[in-house]
């Protein structure tokens, strides 16, 4: 069953904290969090999040696309290494 | 950048016919065909695939100079390799994970900061993987023009400006 409107998205009021902090103080800065359930707000496109999988923290750019996912859906706890083969970087 | 890049593998015969079970690592499973000829790892050999019909894990195929199950399974656990020169030339900002695996990476002053082991994407952006002298773990680093201003393939570096506490 999915979340009631009623309530409104749910963030960890720590993450909001250390978003606002990183936005005021204007820094290029990676913001750690352990907080995978938290939903990704419109006020934090722009910021970097290093969202923890259990072992580190890995970077999370986020994008208006991301609005209202879950921080932990960007960060894996399993990694597989495929083969390069002809796959494409682009660089953003 | 190397020469040869691994584009599939042969993982046995399918049925006795002749036909070969081929595992696809391109990104789109079905231009493995685009890179024929495909050789060995050390460059020996010139196959040339007919892709038949799509099975679990992969294809069957058709592959030249093999005629029955026998001559199939003789090529089981080969892996096949294109030269790096047939892949298409890329628009500026896109770079074939080939091509960036390996390279240094160097900070705006100077300092080396590692080197590229993979490249990951996790649904946001794409990640360098580096591996730190003196770190056991390994760092990702946001493939971003503000993360990563420059990459030089012909000098094999990377200038990175990384954000604050990436490294910690």
């Amino acid at each position: 069953m999915s979340r009631s409107v009623w309530k409104g998205p749910f963030v960890d009021a720590y993450v909001l904290k250390k978003a606002e902090a990183a936005r005021e103080s204007g820094r290029n800065e990676v913001i750690k969090i352990w907080s995978r359930r938290s939903t990704i707000l419109p006020q934090f496109v722009g910021l970097t999040f290093g969202v923890y999988n259990g072992q580190k923290h890995i970077p999370v750019n986020v994008t208006e696309d991301m609005i209202g996912q879950k921080f932990g859906e960007y960060s894996p706890t399993r990694t597989y290494y495929g083969h390069a083969a002809d796959k494409k970087a682009k660089r953003k | 950048m190397t020469d040869l890049i691994c584009v599939g593998a042969i993982s046995g015969a399918f049925g006795v016919h002749g036909e070969v079970r081929l595992k696809s690592f391109t990104a789109d499973p079905l231009a493995i065909a685009d890179y024929v000829p495909l050789t060995r790892e050390d460059g020996s050999g010139a196959f040339e695939i007919q892709i038949t019909r799509e099975i679990k894990n992969g294809f069957a195929a058709r592959m030249s100079g093999v005629r029955n199950k026998e001559e199939a399974d003789a090529l089981k656990g080969v892996r096949l390799f294109a030269p790096r020169d047939r892949l298409p030339q890329l628009p500026d900002d896109e770079f074939y994970h080939a091509d960036l695996i390996g390279l240094s990476v160097f900070d705006t002053g100077g300092a080396p900061l590692g080197q590229v082991k993979a490249v990951q994407n996790h649904g946001a952006d794409d990640l360098l993987e580096l591996i730190v002298p003196g770190q056991s773990s390994t760092v990702l680093l946001p493939f971003t023009q503000a993360a990563v201003p420059t990459v030089d393939l012909t000098a094999g570096r990377i200038v990175a400006d990384p954000p604050e506490g990436l490294f910690d």
